[in-house]
């Protein structure tokens, strides 16, 4: 029984099915399946949706399909985790967005995806956002990671007034800093003081990985 | 008056009535029912005061059928646009075609074909090229890059358009960005041009401020504005060509409805920037044949709202200037003219939005005059049908090479690219086995060595550039948009001796 | 069967019916003032039995309206035409469109781009190549003009056949020069494949006798015939475009009113190869643009006829090499072609002209194919592509489209993938060591020679029927001369014959 309904919340994120993974979501907490469990499940499926990512098999869409899937169930799985006090094992906890300015959100939705199915926790604050924005989720997350995404030409100082930002709040060693988007060079991430850069989504998770010597 | 190209013939339509309708009564359905997030307080209120449905809650326009419908109208269908020189001024409209560079955030390097910053002085050499282009009809914004080395990037914008009044006489086009777009309407105004400048969407189906805000600037100014939508189908609209031109247009006629609401009769021209997601990348699929698609469809549309369009986004995916980058830019350009873009961009783009090279631009030229030449299309009289000729001539030994007719004719029904390989092959062992990009590199020596821009500006009105762009500086500084470096690095470039040129 | 691509749009139009009308009135005024010279008896006494003014002596004749009208009505607006394996049928008709190749007399080296004569293994791979892309439907005459090694040339394009027939299943095209058809044909029949006959005109108004025949030809094996008119307009023909597109469809009609006065409803074709004049070096100015504009009328107007066309200007280039210009001046005259309603486009492999052709230009055009196809088959505007629901229900931002089922079920239908095109973004692009087109359909190539296997390969007795016939041809050609005794010693030294 309790593997019927991991291999289906499998199934459901594999499928892209939203609705599904949800209500199977309610369904497992309802009979009291551990909730940490769920999650391990909901991260192989969405792993190997990552993996067929990397090998050419499967497209952004499918990535994203899952990836929304997922999402749908989270929300419920971790609210139980919060309820009984239990305690999630992750790699590291990542913040993401795309700067102010800035509103493209398909790279930043790549990321979040895969780096989800390496293992990290990810709170992805979504587009537009500000320095102050950023300060405020690492504090509440207690964040390993800060990566941030920047399309345009126009928009890409304002990473560098993020990290300015960090420097004079005192937060800047406590995070790493990882940037990327179109506009972005390795030169310009040295630049402006970001730890790390990598012009590709696979090649940002391994970075996450080392960032965090993990 | 440039006249740019006339096209002779109907344009080239790929969807039926009944499918123009179909996109049309979807366009005005999702106006309707789920409208426009605008976040703009002004916005919001010149819609509620014209009958639009306004939810000040999450900032939602929806429009009537009515209101969308009579805006529409009110935009002029064809229009003058006056340029520094009245020699560059155009009508844009109807069969009319004009052709504009597109330009790249980067320079390249022709030999590693790696992108790299261009200097001040290729930037401005860039813009020479530009204005000798006999094809090149319109000089846009960010061209020929997004910057160059040393300019703050907040400063970009305003550098780059003095640049662009410095080197040419023709057409010039600046967009918005921190508010640069008063500097620009300043400018502008200070040689006696015009301008257009875009209002984007962010799709799918809102506007954010800072559009809006430079949207009432340039109208008010009398300036000519240019609505765009920017989706990635896939990504920010549907997948599919006909859904994502309904968010698309949906978009577009909101910025319009807000444009004549400001004020009735304003010029506006719609333009077709969308790309498909590549689904690999997460970036645009640049050079995908879905984009032509999308432009012939959108063309037809926009024929019957009777506004002027622009597009035939010529943008490459190859990184290199190759058969490539030739297939591609060929094929969006052309789709484009064919369909009845009036204003197409195309000469000197690489990949994507982020590289441009000169010696693109020319030889891009040729593939305008190419399709200029067809579109001009052929004449179908008894001189051209030559029957008295041929019955004279008859079969072999008969021929035509000495005719008068021929001298006559040959030369109006070709066109003779200027930077092609036309040699046989043995001549092009003679020459060296050049090629379009060997023979192009000499004509942008040439032209660097040789070309004046028309009508210099006056010391009054370089005066007013200069004392405009200072004020940009003061603005971006207290604004705390120019950093402490940044401003280090740009002072040496001011002083340069050869400023504003190198 | 092979239909090719759809054209889900009616045809572009560059000028008026009004304008269409005036040339094919000026064409019929052609045919009945001046007429043609045909050297070929038999056919004379055909057109002087079907009433058109004959003159023997000068070899001169005239045609009735009435006539050219009737025969013209008579040609099939479509036809197939039947392969050696049946999934390369052809089916020519009004609405689809067919890719085949453009040949090149010589091989050319790509690190040179000069040109030189290809091996025989060169030539086999490039016909491998040709079979193996799905989207070149049939082969035509050559691809190169023989190999290297010391064929006669009166050989080179038999021995070409055999080395089709051998490394592919598709139908190809039997050129008539020297008589050479008789053999060819003939070998096509052998294993069971139909092979398009090829009468040239000569411009102006002019029909050599091997030419001719190769319509007797098609009327006594019933196969389908695509007529060839190549004259150079400014050299051959008038310089003006309405002259020339007259001139042309005034030298093609003739052989149409022969075939169809020999077999009524005789399956026929028209292949548009006018070319300009490079004024500057007596070339044809291949790659110009006013070769489009004749092509686009020449279109329009036969179709109003009912026959399908050939473009055969999409594939020839001024450029020595793969690079821009050989990109823009193939792609411009494809999409033409293919708007304005051409049934066959001739795209594949050539580089400079008639000169040089090789298998990584046809692997890279196939690209071009690929795009051409995905414009011509429009845009689905019916309600889950217009996908209104889904529009209002993903609503302003933060909604977006990337992980609903809409887009995964779409977005592959939508687009068109080149399979040998750089789509990376620069990052990437660096990291791929800076690969570019010709790179990746090098891999392609590799890939096609590595695994690609005719299907199926002939049986002995197919075999041992070629090898017949070209011991026949052989003969022949020693006996009236056309293969000198020194050619003779290389060839049967050197192939062991």
């Amino acid at each position: 029984m309790n593997n019927d309904i991991f291999e289906d919340l499998k199934k459901a994120i594999k499928e892209y099915d939203t609705e599904a993974a949800a209500s199977l979501a309610k369904k497992a907490i309802g009979e009291k399946i551990e909730p940490l469990k769920l999650l391990d499940a909901m991260t192989v499926a969405i792993r190997e949706v990552g993996d067929g990512f990397g090998r050419g098999e499967l497209w952004l869409p499918d990535l994203v399909g899952a990836a929304d899937a997922m999402s749908a169930a989270t929300p419920i799985i971790e609210e139980e985790i919060k309820r009984i006090g239990a305690k999630r094992e992750s790699l590291g906890t990542i913040v993401v967005g795309t700067v102010f300015g800035d509103i493209h959100s398909i790279g930043k939705t790549m990321i979040c995806t895969l780096l989800t199915a390496e293992g990290f926790k990810v709170h992805d604050l979504g587009i537009n956002i500000k320095a102050e924005q950023f300060l405020e989720a690492i504090k509440k997350y207690n964040a390993d990671i800060l990566a941030m995404s920047a399309l345009m030409t126009m928009t890409a100082p304002e990473q560098r007034k993020v990290i300015k930002f960090l420097e004079n709040e005192n937060l800047r060693e406590k995070v790493k800093i990882m940037v990327g988007g179109g506009a972005i060079t390795e030169e310009f991430s040295k630049n402006i003081g970001a730890d790390g850069y990598d012009p590709t989504a696979p090649g940002a998770v391994k970075l996450a990985r080392q960032l965090i010597g993990k | 008056m440039l006249k740019g190209f006339t096209r002779n013939f109907k344009p080239l339509e790929i969807l039926t009535e009944e499918q123009v309708e179909s996109i049309h009564g979807g366009t005005l359905d999702v106006l309707r029912r789920t409208g426009i997030r605008f976040e703009s307080e002004k916005a919001l209120k010149l819609f509620e005061k014209n009958g639009c449905q306004v939810d000040y809650s999450n900032n939602r326009v929806r429009f009537p059928e009515g209101l969308v419908e009579e805006c529409l109208r009110r935009a002029p269908s064809s229009y003058h646009v006056k340029a520094r020189n009245p020699e560059n001024d155009m009508i844009w409209g109807g069969n009319t075609t004009y052709f504009q560079a597109l330009s790249g955030s980067q320079s390249i390097d022709l030999e590693t074909w790696e992108p790299r910053t261009p200097t001040r002085k290729e930037f401005h050499d860039a813009i020479t090229v530009l204005d000798a282009l006999g094809n090149v009809h319109i000089v846009p914004w960010y061209t020929p890059w997004f910057g160059f080395k040393n300019v703050p990037p907040v400063m970009a914008m305003p550098e780059g358009l003095a640049a662009r009044f410095r080197n040419s006489s023709k057409f010039i086009c600046a967009n918005y960005s921190m508010d640069c777009e008063v500097f620009n309407i300043e400018m502008a105004r200070a040689v006696g041009a015009e301008l257009r400048t875009s209002m984007a969407a962010a799709p799918p189906l809102t506007f954010y401020s800072d559009a809006v805000e430079s949207a009432y600037r340039i109208v008010n100014a009398g300036f000519i504005l240019l609505l765009v939508s920017g989706s990635v189908y896939g990504g920010t609209s549907p997948s599919t060509i006909a859904g994502s031109l309904i968010t698309g247009n949906a978009e577009i006629i909101a910025g319009i409805v807000l444009a004549q609401l400001i004020k009735p009769g304003t010029r506006v021209i719609a333009q077709d920037f969308s790309f498909p997601q590549n689904m690999r990348a997460g970036s645009p699929a640049f050079g995908d044949i879905a984009i032509s698609l999308h432009q012939a469809a959108f063309n037809q549309i926009w024929r019957k709202y009777d506004i002027p369009t622009d597009g035939g986004v010529s943008y490459p995916s190859s990184k290199k200037i190759d058969y490539q980058a030739a297939y591609e830019k060929s094929i969006l350009s052309f789709t484009g003219a064919l369909s009845g873009t009036n204003t197409i961009w195309i000469q000197g783009a690489l990949y994507g939005e982020l590289a441009f090279h000169p010696v693109m631009a020319i030889i891009d030229d040729d593939l305008v005059g190419m399709i200029g030449r067809f579109l001009e299309g052929i004449e179908v009289n008894e001189e051209t049908m030559a029957l008295d000729l041929i019955n004279d001539v008859g079969p072999i030994p008969g021929h035509y090479l000495s005719k008068a007719h021929t001298r006559k004719w040959w030369n109006k029904e070709q066109f003779v690219p200027k930077v092609a390989d036309r040699s046989t092959p043995p001549e092009w062992l003679k020459l060296g086995k050049n090629d379009c990009i060997d023979y192009a590199k000499k004509r942008y020596d040439e032209i660097i060595s040789t070309h004046k821009v028309d009508l210099p500006l006056t010391d009054k009105q370089e005066s007013d550039i200069e004392r405009i762009l200072k004020e940009a500086r003061e603005y971006y500084k207290k604004k705390g948009l120019i950093s402490s470096e940044e401003w280090d690095e740009y002072k040496k470039d001011l002083k340069s001796p050869n400023y504003p040129y190198e | 069967m092979s239909r090719g691509f759809i054209r889900n749009f009616p045809a572009f139009k560059l000028l008026s019916d009004e304008n269409i009308d005036q040339i094919h009135r000026g064409t019929l005024d052609v045919l009945q003032k001046t007429g043609v010279t045909v050297y070929n008896d038999k056919a004379l006494k055909v057109f002087k039995n079907a009433d058109c003014d004959v003159d023997f002596d000068s070899k001169r004749v005239k045609f009735p309206p009435g006539l050219v009208e009737e025969c013209l009505r008579k040609a099939p607006t479509s036809f197939r035409v039947k392969a050696r394996n049946q999934k390369h049928d052809l089916l020519l008709g009004p609405n689809n469109v067919l890719f085949f190749n453009f040949p090149g007399t010589d091989t050319v080296d790509l690190n040179t781009w000069e040109p030189r004569t290809p091996t025989e293994q060169e030539h086999i791979d490039l016909i491998k190549v040709l079979d193996a892309l799905e989207n070149v439907h049939f082969l035509n005459a050559y691809p190169y003009f023989g190999f290297s090694g010391g064929i006669p040339e009166v050989m080179k394009e038999i021995e070409g056949v055999a080395l089709r027939m051998r490394n592919s299943t598709k139908v190809t095209v039997a050129i008539a020069n020297n008589d050479i058809d008789r053999f060819t044909i003939k070998m096509a029949k052998s294993i069971g494949t139909e092979i398009f006959a090829n009468p040239n005109t000569s411009s102006p108004l002019t029909y050599y006798t091997d030419q001719v025949n190769a319509c007797f030809l098609a009327a006594e094996y019933d196969l389908p015939s695509m007529i060839w008119e190549g004259a150079t307009y400014g050299g051959t023909a008038p310089a003006s475009t309405s002259g020339a597109v007259i001139l042309s469809n005034a030298e093609l009609i003739p052989y149409i009113v022969l075939m169809q006065l020999l077999k009524p409803g005789a399956r026929v074709s028209v292949a548009n190869l006018v070319l300009a004049q490079n004024m500057g070096n007596g070339a044809p100015a291949f790659g110009e643009i006013g070769v489009s504009l004749h092509n686009v009328v020449f279109n329009q107007v036969w179709r109003r006829y009912g026959i399908p066309t050939v473009s055969s200007s999409c594939g020839p280039t001024s450029s020595k090499r793969i690079d821009f210009q050989n990109g823009y001046q193939k792609m411009m005259p494809t999409l033409l072609s293919a708007i304005s309603g051409s049934s066959v486009l001739q795209l594949y492999s050539s580089i400079y002209g008639e000169i040089t052709a090789h298998p990584i230009q046809a692997i890279l055009d196939d690209d071009i194919a690929g795009m051409i196809g995905r414009f011509l088959e429009g845009v689905d505007a019916g309600d889950e592509a217009l996908a209104i629901d889904l529009i209002n229900e993903v609503g302003p931002i933060p909604g977006h489209y990337l992980g609903k089922a809409h887009t995964r079920k779409w977005w592959k239908k939508e687009q068109f993938a080149p399979k040998s095109a750089d789509r990376l973004t620069y990052p990437e692009w660096l990291k791929a060591d800076k690969k570019s087109c010709i790179e990746y359909a090098m891999d392609r190539m590799e890939k096609i020679l590595s695994t690609h296997k005719v299907d199926p390969p002939l049986t002995e007795k197919q075999e041992s029927d070629i090898e017949d016939i070209l011991s026949e041809a052989r003969s022949y050609y020693r006996e009236n001369g056309l293969i000198s005794d020194e050619e003779w010693d290389v060839y049967k030294k050197n192939f062991k014959i």
